[in-house]
């Protein structure tokens, strides 16, 4: 199993009180897709999370520090709140045929390939921490929360070791992006 | 010859490997594929322990894990483990194991002389005979007692060989428990259909019973080739389930094999939790014992345990071995033993025939119809067997080695209890039998009350069959293969207990006998629980496994009514003992809970910081490794004549959007943010609906419609979940959006009369009085990073908190100590940050401490007069507005040299038993001479300027302290405004 | 162990839950006075029964969810999303 950083600007748009439809308009035009609770969707270089309802988690390209933000907070206004996330999750991806079994010594969900089918996303907890988990065709994307993040990837390295354990490296959003789910 | 008793080649022993490894200090040899127990007994060694209470003289009486007796200490790697089964614990080479509960040795034991005094030492008696003196019992009694009962002895240190450990999350359609005849055929139906099975046997091979019996060798190595082939199946062997927790949650205990403990770093035990949609419990029958004088002896055995020694390690239960039963199949041992050349003393079976006695004779094995054993001769091993009438008479005296012992079986049915399954008692079975509702699952095979491996198979395929069916997966019905079919066997004859004089035991390990029982109800503990808890009787670690029909049956007995009324006893989880390790799994050491690190770990670390723990978080306290106020009271002086700085990333940080955003705070604060201006922050505090204070924090306006809250570093997490229940509850119908921003921003206060200086040229913002004043925010670039900034202070100086990305937090850190240099700027820890603001009488989580309302911390004027907030009715109830209530002030010690502690009594020195309040907060003070603290004491706004006494009783001290006003510093905020 | 099928995120564990209290009490309107939000915070049945409580999915999707459950056999007989709260459409 290899597990690699994830470079990643993150902003969370969040639809106002029955402005859903707006917002699903404005992602259209811009060719954002916003899939249902429980899935992940790739765009152009982007990958869209949503794991609560209502509320989309956008992974693109790392750029200028507050651009990602500025791309979508104005033209958000009236429709969605706009968080950026970018330096409070910290994004990883894990490969290799072993992540299933090694998830199962943390994660309570069942992660069977004919249940957590490709393009499922979904929040739980791993080894006591918050985690956002997606299957994706390239790998499994992982989201947990940067002040306990060194926590979670030291269990990760000890719990993983007896599969064999590696740093990967070189994962990008676009690279996953690319592997377009179903 | 080594092994004595090793008369045949076992089904799981490998001749060629042979092992050795001592017990009580002995030298013995056993074979790969032994258990402690099967090689014990191949050594003759039939001894083992002693009893729990009387110190009797005990064997091996099972050959599984309900083994009440053969428990022994094994000393290795792990340490000195107590309480191990030997009919469980695999032989290893080199294995070290000890006899429990005797003294100086197991053959010579002082404490039996508890056995002698037996009369004395009836159910309950320590609750009669230990009550006088008052004193006795602590002192003396029960350290004795003690002393004398008990099983192993555990190690008091848990060093660094505790093994790792593992929980494995596991799922599937269908768990079946036991990979008999009856979980095999299941497994085997279940897997052809595709859904996911888990299969989970105890035992380190599939088989249960029909590895006793060579006709079913075929039929168990096709279904065992066909599971093989199921791609959605999966076994675990040597896997317990230990019990069952409700809503298709299941704990199992898988054992692993040596391959397996060596690629996992030496893991011994995994603990998986299953989560299935349906059960099938598939897990047999257990033997029961007979109460008869001296059931005891070493060489009693359950008749299906000398059937396993015999047939899966070729060791013979006796050389000369007699059978007690009541039914057919334990008839089985006999015959195997027979044919394996061990000469049969005979048989007592109370029945007058039966098909198994028929073929018993046609073996040339005695057969003592209608009769019962009346004693046992021998103390360290079985002599004799007394053979009685039916009616007590002595009829015949047999000489026998070993005496095997079946009073019928009884479903293993803890796991079906647990699941709340109805039980049904079966006369013709003389047992109780389970039957779980359908959307739970099922029951099949002997635990089912089935009898005979192809009958339990037979019911095993019908019942994977009808669980593929609810599943909605049924498949084409296929002919079942032909089985080897069931002797023909005549029904059991019932039989409990045969009376006599001696003890007869129906719990060996807790060593209570059924002349218990009929004390307990003398004594009106009828009721099986009543009698369960004064005899102790099935609550050793076992269970009462094979006794436990036995009791009930001794119990209606006495009381003259039929077993089915009496109940069952209720077998709890854990189904077998589980170490602790086990459980705590890789939640251990490094990893037993989450740290959590600020964005400045590193530098912090690097800087040399000591940092300490407040909830998951690492904080720095002080920048120094060496102990004491000094650098503490350095850094505070920094902030109060110059200028330091501080990392509170760890406060919750929570964002709130939406166009209700202001009435939703104004809702959950006591006092009111939509007055609040764009561009300002306030202090707030939150209450709980029953008028206490929850939390306290500064929320900022950065617009009309956004709002960003803090709260105090411990509440931060269950202050998000409070706002988040009251958006969807109480105020669902509001646009507000809340999210959690903790972890995406890093913050520092930058504290002391220059801060201004440092922080302007980090800045295009004019920070003047007049532009930015206290309580001011801006969204502004900060050294570069774009950030928030706060006029807010902790501290009680002219301070500024920078909020800016985690990602930024090093950029802006090092710009401000930079900037700050000429200055002689200085970071300040969680200690100098708790000088200051105890110095300030700001509270903190001490003081909001879930006992506190508003009032009592001097906040009243925050609550708003106009408009319904979270608490406001409650707030105002009598009881928590009193003046007698605990208040919050300020502390000194009269004495300047003399210290405080955090959790003195405040007490009058007239009166000092009677607590008036307790201090908080204590600090060594920088402000004023020696210490200075924070108390909360009754009535204690009326009590300023009193002198009262505070009292450590723990230290032993009593400080006189003069009472203050909490404000102790600039009461008039003139520092901050500076 | 209770298992709770959130209407978001699938079956889940209880221990990714926050139990918040019966749901059922309707908090008072602000001038009701002591006596009713006294009866509202402390005062509770207790039956033998279906009880309706909150839940809050704290590790999954952070929402209330209105649970019925039996307080003998613990068997959930519904669970949905707080009534009059955004997201109509349901999850997985």
């Amino acid at each position: 199993m290899a597990c690699a950083a994830l470079p990643a600007d993150i902003i969370e748009l969040v639809a106002l009180r029955e402005r859903m439809q707006v917002l699903k308009a404005l992602a259209a035009r811009r060719g954002l897709p916003v899939p249902a609770t429980g899935w992940i969707a790739s765009g152009r270089e982007t990958l869209v999370l949503c794991v609560r309802p209502e509320r989309w988690l956008v992974l693109t390209v790392p750029a200028a520090p507050g651009s990602a933000l500025a791309a979508w907070q104005p033209a958000c206004a009236g429709c969605a709140a706009t968080i950026e996330l970018s330096a409070g999750l910290a994004a990883l991806c894990l490969t290799g045929p072993a992540v299933r079994e090694v998830l199962a010594r943390g994660c309570r969900l069942d992660l069977h390939p004919e249940v957590f089918v490709p393009g499922s996303a979904a929040a739980t907890s791993i080894a006591q921490v918050p985690v956002i988990l997606a299957a994706l065709p390239g790998g499994w994307l992982l989201l947990t929360p940067a002040t306990t993040a060194e926590h979670f990837r030291d269990w990760l390295a000890a719990t993983a070791r007896p599969f064999g354990f590696a740093t990967g490296a070189g994962v990008t959003v676009a690279s996953l992006a690319g592997e377009r789910a179903p | 010859m080594a092994c004595p008793a090793r008369i045949a080649r076992g089904l799981l022993t490998d001749p060629a490997r042979p092992l050795h490894f001592r017990f009580d200090g002995r030298e013995l040899q056993g074979l790969a594929g032994d258990t402690l127990a099967s090689a014990l007994l191949a050594n003759g060694v039939l001894q083992v322990g002693r009893s729990f209470k009387y110190h009797r003289p005990r064997g091996i009486v099972t050959a599984g894990p309900e083994e009440p007796c053969a428990l022994v200490d094994v000393i290795g790697a792990r340490g000195r483990e107590p309480n191990l089964p030997a009919t469980t614990l695999p032989l290893t080479a080199g294995l070290v194991a000890e006899s429990q509960n005797r003294w100086p040795s197991l053959r010579f034991d002082l404490g039996a002389l508890a056995d002698r005094v037996a009369g004395f030492l009836p159910a309950g008696f320590y609750y009669k005979t230990f009550m006088s003196p008052g004193w006795g019992w602590e002192r003396l009694y029960e350290p004795l007692i003690r002393r004398a009962a008990g099983l192993g002895r555990l190690e008091a240190s848990v060093g660094p060989h505790a093994d790792p450990a593992e929980t494995v999350h596991d799922h599937a359609d269908v768990l079946i428990v036991g990979a008999g005849a009856a979980g095999l055929a299941a497994a085997h139906r279940l897997g052809a259909t595709g859904l996911r099975v888990l299969l989970a046997e105890q035992d380190l091979a599939p088989g249960g019973g029909t590895l006793l019996d060579g006709r079913w060798a075929r039929w168990r190595e096709s279904t065992g080739a066909a599971l093989q082939s199921f791609p959605t199946l999966r076994c675990l062997m040597r896997t317990t389930v230990l019990g069952a927790y409700g809503h298709g949650v299941f704990g199992a205990l898988e054992t692993l094999s040596a391959e397996e403990s060596a690629r996992f770093g030496g893991l011994r035990e995994r603990l998986h939790v299953l989560r299935v949609r349906r059960v099938l419990l598939a897990t047999g029958a257990l033997e029961r014992l007979i109460a008869f004088p001296a059931n005891d002896v070493p060489g009693v055995m359950l008749a299906g345990a000398a059937l396993r020694f015999l047939t899966r390690y070729g060791v013979a239960a006796g050389r000369r071995p007699a059978l007690f039963a009541n039914n057919d199949e334990a008839y089985e041992a006999l015959f195997a033993l027979a044919a394996a050349g061990v000469h049969c003393a005979g048989v007592i079976d109370p029945r007058p025939e039966s098909r198994a006695a028929a073929r018993a004779k046609a073996l040339g094995i005695a057969v003592h119809s209608a009769a019962v054993v009346g004693a046992v001769g021998g103390r360290h091993a079985v002599r004799t067997v007394t053979i009685t009438e039916l009616d007590g008479r002595p009829r015949f005296v047999l000489e026998a080695d070993a005496l095997l012992v079946s009073g019928g079986h009884t479903p293993v049915s803890g796991l079906a209890a647990q699941l709340g399954a109805a039980l049904a008692w079966h006369e013709p079975q003389a047992t109780w039998i389970p039957e779980l509702p359908a959307p739970i699952g099922r029951v099949a095979g002997s635990a089912h009350g089935v009898c005979g491996l192809a009958a339990a198979a037979r019911d095993g395929y019908e019942a994977g069959d009808a669980l593929a069916v609810d599943l909605a997966r049924p498949h084409a019905a296929t002919e079942p293969p032909t089985l080897p079919p069931d002797p023909e066997a005549t029904a059991i004859g019932a039989l409990w207990e045969v009376r006599g004089r001696g003890k007869a035991f129906i719990d060996l390990q807790n060593d209570v006998t059924a002349d218990d029982v009929r004390l307990a109800v003398r004594e009106g503990y009828e009721h099986l629980e009543h009698m369960k808890r004064y005899t102790t009787f099935g609550m050793a670690t076992d269970q009462g496994r094979i006794g436990g029909l036995l009791g009930c049956a001794v119990l209606a007995a006495a009381r003259g009514i039929p077993v089915a009324e009496t109940g069952t006893l209720r077998a709890r989880p854990f189904a077998q003992p589980v170490p602790f390790a086990a459980l705590a799994g890789a939640e251990v050491r490094a990893h037993y809970r989450p740290k959590r690190r600020l964005p400045l770990h590193a530098w912090h670390e690097s800087a040399g910081a000591t940092f300490v723990s407040t909830g998951l978080w690492l904080r720095p306290l002080v920048y120094s490794r060496e102990p004491g106020w000094t650098p503490v009271l350095e850094e505070a002086r920094a902030v109060r004549e110059r200028v330091g700085i501080t990392d509170v990333s760890s406060l919750g940080k929570i964002d709130v959007q939406g166009a209700d955003a202001a009435r939703f705070l104004d809702f959950v604060y006591a006092n009111t943010f939509s007055t609040l201006a764009v561009g300002r922050a306030r202090y707030g505090i939150m209450l709980r609906e029953d008028g206490l204070l929850l939390d306290d924090g500064t929320t900022s306006r950065l617009a009309a419609g956004h709002f960003i809250l803090t709260t105090t570093t411990a509440n931060s997490a269950s202050v998000l979940e409070h706002l988040e229940f009251h958006r969807e509850s109480s105020c669902a119908a509001l646009d507000v959006v809340l999210t959690d921003i903790l972890d995406q921003w890093a913050q520092f206060a930058l504290a002391g009369p220059r801060a201004r200086e440092v922080l302007a040229p980090l800045v295009a913002l004019d920070l003047s009085n007049e532009a930015f004043p206290f309580m001011a925010v801006a969204e502004t670039m900060i050294a570069g990073v774009p950030g928030r900034l706060f006029r807010i202070s902790f501290s009680g100086e002219l301070a500024y908190e920078i909020a800016v990305p985690a990602g930024a937090a090093l950029t802006l850190w090092s710009a401000l100590l930079e900037s700050g240099a000429r200055f002689d700027i200085r970071p300040y820890g969680l200690d100098a940050l708790n000088t200051l603001r105890i110095e300030k009488g700001h509270v903190t989580t001490a003081e909001l401490n879930g006992n506190t309302t508003a009032d009592d911390l001097g906040l009243q004027r925050l609550l708003k007069q106009q408009g319904d907030f979270i608490g406001r009715t409650l707030a105002q109830r009598p009881g928590l507005t009193v003046s007698e209530r605990l208040q919050l002030v300020g502390v000194r010690p009269v004495a300047p040299t003399a210290r405080l502690r955090n959790g003195s009594q405040l007490v009058a020195a007239q009166a000092p038993g009677a607590s008036l309040g307790y201090l908080t907060s204590a600090t060594r003070s920088l402000e004023f001479q020696g210490w200075v603290g924070l108390a909360l004491l009754s009535g204690g706004r009326q009590r300023l300027g009193q002198r009262l006494l505070a009292r450590s009783p723990v230290h032993d001290e009593s400080v006189e302290v003069q009472i203050l006003s909490a404000h102790m510093l600039d009461a008039e905020n003139t520092r901050v405004r500076s | 162990m209770l298992r709770i099928p959130c209407p978001w995120c699938g079956v889940r564990d209880e221990s990714e839950f926050r139990y918040r209290g019966a749901a059922e009490a309707r908090r008072p309107e602000a001038a009701a006075g002591a006596a009713a939000f006294n009866a509202y915070v402390y005062e509770r049945d207790n039956a033998r029964d279906w009880h309706c409580e909150w839940w809050l999915h704290v590790a999954g999707c952070r929402r209330l969810l209105k649970v019925v459950r039996h307080t003998v056999t613990h068997e959930i007989r519904s669970v949905e999303a707080a009534p009059g709260a955004p997201g109509a459409e349901r999850g997985r």
